[in-house]
């Protein structure tokens, strides 16, 4: 670290750990690309029924973050908990039953597939995802196939988005992808979803949409952690804030504070001059 | 079976690509129907086809099942082939070493059958298709592809340098038929009596249209004798092995869990996002079209009679790949057609020494125009010229997947799926 680093951290008080119900605990968490120090020493938790968002500059190592998260990189030091169950490195599938599913900043396509078939990717546990199963239980794959193609039309309406149903899911419209892939990570019935930009390039309307979609879904008992550019979104939609400047937190408090917290208008203006 | 009582309708019910095969699958079936009548087809000629047809139709699944359904490129589609025909005749076969080397430690000769020797390669495809799946479907899927190339290479040099057990270059004859001890049908062939078909009683019917001589007769007397038979107990093994083939993998495909292989194929993170555990998923996928390809293996022993070394070579693999990608990838019917379509242009091409120039009658002077070309390299060109042009105007194949695929019975109305193909989209994607 060099020295300027140094007098900058001194000013990062970091997140509050002291929470009661935590759904996600990040702890210490660390990952380097070479000599590129992208997550350095993180720590925060996200509390049980909370929309947390995770903001900073570009390069802050948000999507680093979620991706050690998540499984897909492994972390090189550190510690992470989903529902008090340590998955420190394991494998994204293992970390998604422990109730931890996330999203992608671009929309991922399924070539192929109509809008209800990718849905149906969503639920865990299928038992028709048993090869064996699909020969010596064919019913109860019947059966687990239509409770989840009804609870993929209910979500599909909930989502007002029951009219693509049929709709092959690569012809739609970026915005609808987006809410495609939030209704589908709802099938796979998650305590805690990580979103990854999930407005990026998305028209104003139905960004209000997603908005009120995250809301309603909050008020069901989903706790999300949300990464986003668009501070207007986030600072409407997410209590608290964490804050992450050069792989480390550098605040945390509700939206008001942090719009207003020095620390952070400057690591967005570029730096501790 | 509405397709008996109103063709027509069902016909119209068809997407625009399935209307076409279907088309063209009758007219071929016609042109084949008119071959066996004028004698220039014989009989047994004509099933040993349909029988390679059916080999290559089963290759083509096989391999559809890890490419088309999960994306996972397999370029030993010729060495599992290899394990399943050397697996089952150096069990079976008189001039095996095997076979010879077991009898003398005790095992009793009919254990050393080929049905043990169909499960004895299964088996070992298995077990092949795990220990190459292990170190490389972990990673990303160019590595696959380049040990699996490897892999082709090294069964093939242990099959013709090993030749304690193998006979190396010579190859293993001796071969019995599938069927050797079975009641009846070990001596169906040669018990079945000589039938004499005779189309026109008393004679032949020479058609001699205007303008070319196709050199037609029809009403020639076609004689059905034990090389008849043997190939009709060949294409009916054969057909049994494709139809329990092809049905379990419709069934598989149009599963949950042929819905995780595809969005795999599309997308392998977001199927780990979703809590899938791509890894095993994908081991299922390689090891089930491996199975297929063996299937096809055991067969071709029994079919051929004879294997050697050269039945190994990587171009059987490259036929395989052709007909899946020309009968559109991701498609079990596309993979059953593009088999019987390689093997239409591989054995048709044989015809072209033959007809290397045609002779037009045109009233008294003969115009005799040569192609110039011989039937080997017509093959090859012929291929290479519809991959051309099929790749510039149909690059999802001929027969993609049309409709959507869910498990049958949950849905009412099964809306037509996209008619875009899995690689035109991915052409647009920004990887």
């Amino acid at each position: 670290m060099s020295e300027g680093a140094t007098s900058m951290r001194e000013r990062h008080e970091g997140a509050d750990m002291e929470k009661e119900d935590v759904v996600l605990r990040v702890d210490d968490l660390q990952k380097r690309f070479g000599g590129l120090v992208a997550t350095d020493h993180a720590s925060f938790a996200v509390e049980r029924g909370t929309i947390t968002g995770l903001i900073g500059p570009n390069g802050a190592g948000k999507s680093t973050i979620f991706n050690l998260i998540s499984g897909f990189y492994e972390p090189d030091g550190g510690r992470v908990e989903v529902n008090g169950i340590d998955v420190t490195g394991r494998e994204p599938y293992e970390i998604a039953d422990a109730g931890l599913i996330r999203t992608f900043q671009t929309p991922r396509k399924l070539e192929g597939m109509t809008v209800r078939e990718a849905m149906l990717v969503g639920p865990r546990k299928q038992p028709g995802e048993s090869f064996v199963k699909l020969f010596t239980d064919p019913e109860g794959v019947a059966a687990a196939e239509s409770a989840n193609l009804a609870e993929a039309q209910r979500i599909l309406e909930e989502f007002e988005i029951d009219h693509l149903a049929t709709q092959p899911a690569t012809d739609i419209s970026g915005g609808q992808m987006k809410l495609v892939e939030l209704a589908r990570a709802m099938l796979a019935d998650p305590e805690i979803l990580l979103l990854d930009e999930p407005v990026a390039g998305v028209n104003p309307t139905l960004r209000n949409d997603l908005a009120e979609q995250i809301r309603r879904l909050n008020e069901q008992g989903t706790t999300f952690c949300i990464i986003e550019h668009d501070m207007e979104f986030v600072m409407k939609l997410a209590d608290p804030v964490v804050v992450l400047n050069q792989g480390n937190v550098l605040m945390e408090g509700p939206p008001d504070a942090v719009q207003t917290d020095e620390r952070v208008i400057d690591a967005y203006l570029g730096g501790d001059a | 079976m509405s397709w008996l009582t109103d063709p027509v309708g069902e016909f119209t019910d068809l997407t625009r690509a399935e209307q076409g095969v279907t088309l063209f699958v009758v007219a071929f079936a016609a042109f084949l129907f008119i071959g066996l009548l004028s004698g220039g087809l014989g009989p047994s000629y004509f099933l040993f086809l349909v029988g390679l047809a059916s080999m290559y139709a089963l290759l083509s699944l096989g391999l559809n099942s890890q490419w088309g359904f999960t994306g996972l490129i397999n370029f030993s589609v010729a060495a599992f082939f290899g394990i399943g025909a050397y697996g089952t005749v150096l069990l079976s076969a008189s001039s095996s070493p095997v076979r010879e080397a077991l009898l003398d430690a005790g095992v009793p000769g009919v254990l050393l059958n080929p049905v043990v020797g169909l499960v004895v390669a299964i088996v070992v495809a298995g077990l092949i298709a795990v220990a190459i799946g292990i170190p490389t479907l972990r990673l990303r899927a160019d590595y696959l592809a380049i040990a699996s190339l490897g892999l082709a290479e090294v069964i093939r040099l242990i099959v013709l340098n090993q030749q304690d057990w193998t006979n190396g270059s010579a190859g293993v004859r001796g071969i019995p038929s599938f069927f050797v001890g079975w009641p009846v049908l070990s001596d169906f062939p040669s018990a079945m009596p000589e039938v004499v078909v005779d189309l026109v009683p008393g004679g032949s019917v020479t058609l001699s249209p205007p303008l070319i001589d196709w050199g037609l007769t029809f009403g020639q007397d076609i004689v059905l004798g034990t090389p008849f038979w043997r190939a009709l107990l060949n294409v009916s093994l054969v057909l049994v092995f494709l139809g329990a083939s092809y049905g379990v993998l419709r069934r598989v495909h149009r599963s949950p869990w042929g819905r995780v292989l595809r969005t795999i194929r599309a997308d392998e993170d977001l199927a780990r996002a979703l809590g899938k555990d791509t890894y095993s998923f994908k081991m299922q996928s390689f090891v089930l079209g491996s199975l297929v390809m063996a299937l096809a293996g055991v067969f071709y022993a029994h079919l051929n009679l004879y294997v050697s070394p050269g039945d190994l070579d990587p171009i059987t693999t490259f036929y395989v790949w052709v007909a899946v990608i020309l009968g559109g990838s991701g498609s079990n019917r596309g993979a059953l057609f593009g088999g019987f379509v390689v093997v239409a242009i591989r054995e048709g091409t044989r015809f072209f020494s033959d007809l290397g120039s045609i002779i037009f009658d045109v009233g008294s002077t003969e115009v005799v125009i040569s192609l110039g070309i011989e039937g080997g390299p017509m093959r090859l060109l012929l291929i290479g010229v519809i991959i051309v042009v099929l790749m510039r105007f149909r690059p999802e194949g001929l027969l993609p997947p049309q409709r959507e695929l869910i498990w049958p019975g949950t849905v009412d109305e099964v809306p037509e799926g996209p008619d875009v193909g899995v690689r035109d989209a991915r052409g647009g994607t920004d990887e």
